[in-house]
């Protein structure tokens, strides 16, 4: 008979959630994602000066802060008719090149790998090195005073978890090195973020931090850390256990979902904007062995609230989103809306950038029998990893001959000013996937402002055509042989790196309802 | 003595808690070896439950990035981590009872990142509890609370929401309830405080809003590095201009003078930058009537900037002394 389980909370992400999974004869039935908090953002902007919207809207998520600053300040870009200058651009590249950074190796190393690694293997290490004897000592004094938290509690390791000692051992000094990189890459991102969590200096036209030499350098230097890790930790490290004993759960293509998958690209490589690090692209129905990219049309994305604890209406273009919430809802289960391109879920996020970039080193993993799931999904973190740090190399250099010309700028002054009315859109790449927010000014203050974030796309609930959200239909099939013990279920959903206060919306504080007003 | 705080050296623990001796009436040495003999003392590391409400996970982001002493040390040395759910290792029941365990058995720091919905209960939901209740509940056997960040101090940014969102304090009466405001939290407080309460027992002095005067005792103003050009009216008003690049930020915005908080004497992110000095301004993040009451942030067309300015040309911001 088929057995209903909810894991709530689902930890180690951003934000609250919880999934409902069905299982029958040791494999997921059916599932369903719950996004179980809502802080009415969108709404608190109605009515503000623009410009505040950056600094608001970073608060979606105090993982990836800076990306909706910056896919925030685009909207006002757009709608201010700003031109960012190309030295304005560089500094917010860093400044988000740093947060990549840092959200993959945190995510990779303290939010996902417990669920792959048997810790207590450790004690098994016999080894010579000194640094991993000090781990062992760490962790087996942890258990000698009985107080192992917060590395247990934890779901039992199963078949599939890392039990050798040397390779644990690894991945637990690793974990701990990795603590310090990532609070580095945060660091570096603070020369010309001003301070993290929560950049201050991007606005809309540009940065605020004019820069010197001396912090061209400092990056720099801090860069070649960055590199370091990057390159010989964190790339071998997602290599060893994805081609190693994890290697079943990618030739397996466990978490693999509808294998549609949408970027809409970010990071300019030029001024005209023709050469991206992550191209914008859609794909649909995947054939690994030829890859059909196409061109991504922001008016395809529609928002449904079927399912969702919201008022019922038909499914709207973000920039006609309206929420009113209706929290006894039937058949709601969820504060996260349900976006589609052309009616149909997506996934985004590092294995969509990849695929819709081609990069050969995810596709020459997938030739070697690793299909589009919860490993390659890491796989393809670490490997966009490695492209944000070369990018950030060439940023450092263009900006050095950037400032040396004459009359050199990193703001456009003169679009400072919010207009009377108008309205934009800005699109990015958060580390966790697509990002898009929308806004509408009316007498220079926000009339409406609305943001489809990227574990929207993944962790939605079910539309008016019951397709199943990403995570929903990746969770479909999963293993689950003990109820009591669901690991699978949950390295399907960290996989997609979810961050779900973001993910939620709003209402109106006075009237309790949202104006609907037409696009123009 | 740096055996007994592990890897916590001498010097960062006065970077820590600066201040906090001569509050205490002792030398710093005093406070370091009193605070070295209460973590010597104790067998077993002082359990912390860290619960999440209407939060974005900045805070635990920002103690993440303590560096000195290193956030791992703190995880695994330093504090028995009962529950956190961004970065404890178990999910669902697992989680839950860890949490009901510690929570049972009492004598725990409490910190509550992020704010309380009081509109309606459903807007906050975990693990099919109210927030508000669990807050209440956990309050009631914790040795010593922490409002951690702008949100649960003050309710922040979701204050001005339609959710009814609010601080720590308008939920739990009748305990002492230590302020960390900053959005997010600055990780030294973080850091600091808690080491001040192992050593001590107590919470440090708090000013009138509840923060540690040892943290929040001065105004941004009164230590930016712009303030000759305030004094003078020099107003950075184009950021291409490599001229006005360190003058003073009012007419961007800048709400330091009203703000109350250390961040220009400790900057951010081990001193790497902060708010003024990377030409964005102070917005006022440290002060309960944040976020609505620095609106709008990037501009000086507010009540408060022109409050300020108003105080300013009545002398009652008077010009800093030139120290002799
Ligand atoms: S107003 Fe702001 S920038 Fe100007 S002196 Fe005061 S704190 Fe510094
Ligand atoms: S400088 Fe002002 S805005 Fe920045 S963290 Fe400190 S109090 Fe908050």
């Amino acid at each position: 008979m088929a057995k209903r389980i909810t894991v709530d909370p689902i930890t180690r992400i951003e934000g609250h959630l919880g999934v409902t999974v069905e299982v029958e004869n040791g494999k997921v039935k059916d599932a369903w994602s719950s996004g179980t908090m809502a802080r009415g953002f969108e709404a608190l902007l109605q009515g503000r000066d623009p410009r505040d919207a950056p600094y608001v809207t970073s608060r979606f998520c105090g993982v990836c802060y800076s990306v909706h600053q910056m896919a925030s300040v685009r909207a006002l870009d757009d709608a201010f008719g700003a031109k960012v200058p190309w030295g304005g651009t560089l500094l917010r590249n860093l400044a988000m090149g740093a947060e990549f950074i840092y959200d993959h190796i945190l995510h990779f190393y303290h939010l996902t790998a417990l669920d792959y690694l048997d810790i207590m293997a450790v004690a098994a290490y016999n080894g010579k090195d000194k640094g991993l004897n000090a781990v062992k000592e760490k962790v087996v004094g942890l258990v000698k005073s009985k107080d192992t938290f917060p590395l247990t509690p934890r779901y039992e390791p199963d078949e599939f978890s890392v039990r050798d000692p040397d390779m644990v051992i690894t991945a637990v000094k690793h974990y701990i090195d990795a603590l310090a990189m990532q609070a580095k890459a945060r660091n570096m991102g603070a020369i010309f973020g001003g301070r993290q969590p929560h950049y201050q200096s991007l606005v809309v036209g540009g940065c605020t931090q004019y820069p010197d030499v001396n912090m061209v350098a400092k990056f720099r230097t801090m860069l070649d850390e960055q590199a370091k890790f990057v390159n010989e930790i964190y790339i071998p490290d997602v290599l060893a256990f994805g081609t190693g004993p994890l290697f079943p759960l990618a030739k397996m293509g466990l978490g693999g979902g509808h294998y549609n998958y949408l970027s809409y690209g970010a990071f300019e490589l030029d001024k005209n904007g023709k050469q991206w690090v992550f191209p914008a692209g859609v794909i649909t129905g995947l054939n690994p062995g030829k890859i059909k990219v196409k061109s991504f049309d922001p008016d395809k994305i529609t928002e449904s609230v079927k399912y969702g604890w919201y008022k019922d209406d038909k499914p709207r273009h973000p920039y006609e989103g309206e929420q009113v919430f209706d929290l006894d809802k039937k058949d709601a289960y969820s504060f996260v809306k349900a976006p589609r391109y052309k009616g149909r879920p997506m996934e985004v996020g590092p294995l969509a950038r990849m695929l819709v970039a081609k990069n050969p080193d995810v596709l020459g993993l997938i030739k070697k029998g690793a299909k589009p799931g919860v490993v390659a999904r890491h796989a393809a973190r670490a490997i966009e990893t490695k492209l944000l740090v070369d990018a950030c190399y060439r940023w450092c250099d263009e900006l050095l001959t950037e400032m040396t010309k004459p009359g050199f700028k990193i703001h456009d002054t003169a679009h400072y000013e919010p207009p009377e009315k108008g309205e934009g859109a800005g699109f990015y790449e958060a580390p966790r996937g697509a990002l898009g927010h929308w806004i509408k000014i009316k007498d220079k203050k926000i009339a409406n402002y609305q943001a489809v974030v990227p574990s929207t796309w993944n962790a939605s609930p079910r539309c008016e055509k019951k397709y199943r959200g990403q995570y929903e239909e990746s969770l479909i099939g999963a293993p689950v042989p003990d109820v009591d013990n669901p690991i699978n279920v949950v390295r399907i959903i960290r996989s997609f790196d979810p961050c779900l206060a973001c993910a939620v919306h709003l209402i109106d504080p006075q009237s309790n309802e949202i104006k609907r007003f037409a696009v123009e | 003595m740096n055996e007994l705080l592990g890897d916590i050296s001498r010097r960062d623990f006065m970077k820590y808690c600066a201040g906090a001796a001569a509050v205490l009436g002792l030398s710093e040495l005093e406070l370091f070896e009193k605070v070295s003999e209460a973590l010597a003392s104790s067998s077993t590391k002082p359990p912390v439950v860290w619960l999440e409400g209407q939060d974005c996970a900045g805070c635990t982001v920002s103690l993440a990035g303590a560096l000195n002493p290193p956030a791992s040390a703190l995880i695994l040395d330093k504090l028995s981590i009962r529950y956190h759910e961004t970065i404890m290792a178990a999910s669902g029941y697992v989680a839950e009872a860890a949490y009901e365990e510690t929570v049972r058995a009492g004598g725990y720091v409490l910190c509550v990142e992020g704010s309380i919905p009081i509109a309606d209960d459903r807007f906050c939901m975990i693990a099919g509890r109210p927030f508000r209740r669990t807050v209440e509940e956990a309050a009631k056997n914790a040795a010593a609370i922490i409002a951690v960040g702008a949100c649960a101090a003050y309710g922040g940014i979701p204050a001005a929401g339609p959710t009814g969102a609010v601080g720590v304090g308008k939920v739990v009466k009748n305990k002492p309830i230590i302020h960390l405001p900053t959005c997010p939290v600055h990780c030294d407080h973080l850091v600091g405080s808690i080491l001040y309460f192992l050593a001590t027992g107590t919470a440090p002095p708090l000013d009138k809003v509840g923060r540690p005067k040892m943290y929040f005792g001065e105004t941004i103003h009164d230590n930016c590095r712009r303030r000759s050009y305030f004094d003078n009216e020099m107003f950075l008003t184009d950021w291409n201009d490599p001229e006005q690049k360190n003058w003073c930020l009012y007419e961007k915005g800048c709400k330091g003078p009203d703000t109350y908080a250390d961040c220009a004497v400790r900057r951010w992110n081990d001193g790497q930058n902060y708010c003024v000095d990377c030409g964005a301004g102070c917005m006022g993040c440290a002060e309960p009537e944040f976020y609505s009451g620095m609106s709008p942030l990037y501009t000086a067309d507010s009540k408060r900037s022109r409050d300020i300015m108003a105080r300013k040309k009545a002398g009652l911001i008077p010009p800093l002394k030139e120290e002799a």
